[in-house]
């Protein structure tokens, strides 16, 4: 019993965590409709410079929380005033969201630069002497844990229902458009609802750092299960988020007690897609959700500039010539090796741009099915002498099965819940992959043999390019085939208008579940390549992360173009390996260049030289009339 | 062949008070050029919607060809050869002008995603083939200048002509317009009246909801009347135009009527 209670109380105080997190989510989502995953690293910011204040200052911890909280809402200041806000007004929703994938990978990284990768411990605010209370023992710091977090609550709940502050900021949730009409300068709302939620996440990490380990990429997991505890409670709902986070925390540390960790992972993923399930809008919904559909609104789907015709074949052709040759003039095994890995992430990037560059799906969980396949075939390979190229087709069947669970249970969400759904999906698969023996938990699956058909085995970095080249060329030309006809022009009316999709007979939800699998399988046949040229496969080499990097691949190297995302993953693959000094900065620079892409660059590297080379070459650059030339051509 | 392509049969709908549509029955003959007109609220949009299931009728049911749509989802309303336009111009946004005429022709596309995939032979020739139509009835309202454009760049009277285009690509049998001539000017409209008549002699029924009451007198072959929700008269549009109540229900735009 005592046991029992000392858990719940264990869950009651993460859930508090939970439950502040998610409190920042609600505010920001409430007034600008966009989910801010970098939430979570506000959190992490905000402690760990709180430690660097008191051990490295020498502060007083009482002044270090104050400076590690305010330097977290100016680091949310500068964040929303230069990146968020900006955005908000020109992004589709599913745009904001992967710009807020780059933030919180951009502050991951950052943290990464600044503290290193070692975990830090604040010190405990009064000391780490536990009270006894009635038999239990409970550490102070779960005073101040409930304590900020009753306070947080009350002093928001009477900002927004007892200020004109208040007044306002409800005004820009409910009708932002009609708040304008009534002179309220919404952008300034919104960014201050965003300094207040860093300000809160930075304060909710503070007080949670003496009872957590805390490293650079701790905020990706306050990120996490914050955004289950609001997806429980209800987007935007602060009753929900408050119980959403609760509920978690003590569900989470019951199963964790009595069960396994593996398991209290799983529980809260499932808890959340039985929720979403059972009411995709949450407990709490609030009363007048925000669409988070398709937009009626033409400018925030620009144009995507392709390359057609004899054009594109010529350079095609030079661009397979160039990839074949380029070998002989490297002589660095790295820069081979880092070549192999290009091609094998653009494998799964082919994937990813079918789902979500043409079928406007967001996808946080491509990575999962590169583990699904990854696994699937080392494990076959390995255990039960399959042959490499048999493992990896069962790995691939075994995706697209996954793949179409996945999509039934996500057939009803759109928009930020289906992220949030394939997000729950990545991670699940994750604790699966560090938790279960037959993976070989977190060190990972080692003796895994070199990939091979039949005779044919490719053994040796050189080999494996070949192949790759030759294997990515035939997808390419297939799914080129596809996107160039009506499978293709299917799958995009589909991302901007579902309505109008289905008013021309377009099946929405079966070309949905097409491309998901299509992403599905080739992430799997990318997962098992990889597991196959480096003979060992560990959980991190196909985690959430990854799957954020695949994203920040796509976006910078131009979604929708199916060539496009080589060039962001050649660009954030062999800039570490041929510039050594910059691998520490591996993981800023790929947030920051995804959140500079979405801002300065919207058609990506490949878009941008596409749309230069159009203007250089003349003749068959689009046209883009203007009323006068429109009423002119009609003559 | 059925001599009533659509028959609609006392359709009904209650937004929360509002009796936006009232028991409304009409039916339109196979090969005919149907107009809904009415003053702004009069419920033919609603009607539309409740004919393509968009929104789910209280009471009533609307039959294309005798086969009642009650139950047919808005997807494969469009299969058995119903196709609508929109209120507002809804071309796809990050496609060119031929592509979102190319979609239009989604549903009669015999090649599927692997066909296409594995570059057929057939998959090609048929994607020639619609790429061929799309361009001629491009040319047939002037947009064919404008093939490669962002069609999400094209005036607003443009983009409402290739929502038509798009719409007849797909081959319908019974074709629904919502406003087609909103938002077009003056040769615009003229451009929209040409491509109706050749959609009349090409085999299609169209029924048309329209705002414009010279492009309906001049293409129309019946015409029916709404006001509040429910029909207030039908007839020939020459009848309509001197039917007194359809007058008084047009007050002040009498003007526009003669």
């Amino acid at each position: 019993m005592l046991e029992a209670i000392q858990i719940v109380i264990g869950g009651l105080l993460q859930g508090s965590v939970f439950a502040i997190i998610a409190l920042g989510f609600s505010l920001v989502f409430r007034v600008s409709g966009a989910v801010n995953l970098a939430q979570g690293a506000f959190c992490t910011l905000g402690a760990l410079m709180t430690y660097t204040l008191a051990e490295s200052f020498g502060w007083p911890l009482a002044l270090a929380v104050l400076g590690g909280a305010a330097v977290t809402a100016f680091a949310g200041l500068g964040i929303g005033a230069t990146v968020f806000v900006p955005a908000l007004s020109r992004l589709p929703v599913a745009s904001t969201l992967i710009l807020t994938t780059g933030l919180l990978t951009l502050l991951e990284g950052l943290a990464l630069v600044i503290w290193g990768s070692q975990p830090y411990a604040l010190p405990a605010f009064s000391g780490e002497e536990p009270v006894v209370l009635l038999g239990v023992r409970v550490a102070t710091q779960a005073f101040w844990i409930a304590g900020v977090a009753a306070a947080i609550i009350f002093c928001l709940w009477y900002l927004l229902m007892r200020t004109a502050a208040g007044k306002v900021l409800r005004a820009c949730a409910d009708d932002p458009l009609a708040a304008r009409l009534m002179g309220i300068d919404v952008p300034k709302v919104t960014l201050a609802s965003f300094v207040l939620a860093a300000f809160i996440g930075g304060l909710g990490g503070i007080v949670v750092g003496p009872i957590t380990s805390l490293q650079f990429d701790t905020g990706r997991f306050f990120t996490i299960f914050g955004f289950i505890a609001v997806a429980i409670g209800g987007l935007g709902s602060f009753l929900g988020a408050v119980v959403g986070g609760l509920l978690l925390g003590v569900v989470a540390q019951l199963a964790a007690g009595y069960v396994s960790s593996l398991f209290a992972n799983s529980l809260a993923l499932g808890l959340l897609l039985v929720v979403l399930l059972w009411r995709p809008n949450g407990l709490f919904a609030p009363g007048q959700a925000r669409r988070t559909d398709v937009r009626e609104d033409h400018r925030i789907h620009p144009p995507i500039t392709r390359l057609q015709g004899r054009r594109a074949a010529i350079l095609g052709a030079i661009a397979v010539l160039v990839l074949v040759v380029l070998p002989s003039f490297i002589d660095s095994v790295s820069v081979m090796s880092s070549l192999v890995i290009t091609c094998i992430l653009f494998i799964a990037l082919l994937g990813l741009d079918i789902a979500m560059g043409y079928a406007g799906q967001v996808s946080l969980g491509q990575a999962a099915f590169m583990a699904i396949g990854g696994y699937a075939a080392a494990i076959l390979a390995t255990g039960y002498g399959w042959s490499p190229l048999a493992g990896t087709l069962a790995g691939m069947l075994l995706s697209v099965v996954c793949a179409t669970v996945l999509s039934l249970f996500t057939m009803r969400l759109r928009g930020n819940y289906l992220a949030l759904a394939t997000l729950a999906f990545g991670l699940l698969v994750d604790s699966f992959a560090i938790g279960l023996d037959i993976t070989g938990g977190p060190s990972g699956l080692v003796g895994i043999p070199a990939f091979s058909l039949g005779s044919l085995v490719f053994d040796t970095t050189t080999k494996m390019y070949y192949f790759l080249i030759a294997l990515i060329v035939v997808l390419l030309l297939l799914l080129l085939g596809g996107m160039r006809s009506g499978f293709g022009r299917a799958l995009q009316a589909v991302r901007t208008d579902q309505t109008a999709a289905n008013a021309l007979g377009i099946n929405v939800a079966r070309y949905k579940l097409i491309a998901l699998c299509i992403s599905a399988a080739l992430a799997s046949l990318a997962g098992s390549l990889y597991a196959f040229y480096f003979h060992f496969l560990a959980p991190e080499m196909v985690n959430t992360p990854r799957s954020f990097e695949l994203i920040a691949m796509l976006i910078l190297g131009g979604e929708g173009t199916l060539v496009g995302p080589l060039l962001g993953a050649a660009l954030l693959t062999l800039l570490p390996t041929l510039i050594q000094p910059l691998a520490a900065y591996k993981t800023f620079a790929a947030g920051a260049l995804l959140v500079l892409a979405i801002r300065y660059l919207p058609g990506g590297i490949f878009g941008e030289t596409v749309h230069r080379l159009h203007r250089l070459l003349g003749p068959r650059a689009p046209v883009m009339p203007s009323a006068e030339k429109a009423a002119g051509g009609r003559q | 062949m059925t001599a009533v392509a659509l028959e609609v049969v006392h359709l009904g709908k209650t937004f929360g008070g509002l009796r936006a549509v009232d028991d409304v029955s009409f039916a339109v003959p196979n090969g005919s050029l149907t107009a809904l007109i009415g003053p702004n609220g009069a419920g033919k949009t609603t009607v539309f919607n409740l004919i393509t299931n968009f929104f789910r009728p209280d009471t009533g049911e609307a039959r294309l060809y005798g086969r009642s749509l009650a139950r047919v989802v808005p997807e494969r309303i469009a299969t058995l050869g119903l196709v609508r336009t929109f209120q507002s111009a809804r071309i796809f946004p990050g496609m060119t002008t031929i592509e979102n005429a190319l979609v239009g022709a989604h549903m009669n596309l015999s090649a599927g995603p692997l066909a296409q995939m594995l570059w057929l032979a057939s998959a090609r020739r048929e994607e020639r083939a619609l790429v061929a139509r799309a361009e001629a009835l491009l040319e047939l309202v002037g947009l064919a200048a404008h093939r490669d454009a962002a069609a999400s760049e094209l005036p607003m009277g443009a983009q409402k002509l290739l929502e038509v285009v798009r719409a007849l690509m797909a081959r319908p049998r019974l074709l629904l317009l919502d406003e087609p001539a909103a938002g077009l000017n003056d040769s615009e409209t003229a451009e929209l009246a040409a491509l109706l008549r050749a959609v009349r002699s090409n085999d299609i029924t169209v029924t048309i909801v329209e705002h414009n009451m010279s492009l309906v007198m001049g293409v129309a072959d019946q015409v029916v009347v709404l006001d509040a929700g429910k029909v207030l008269a039908s007839g020939t549009a020459a009848q309509m135009q001197s039917d007194p109540g359809v007058i008084e229900a047009y007050i002040g735009k009498e003007a526009e009527l003669s």
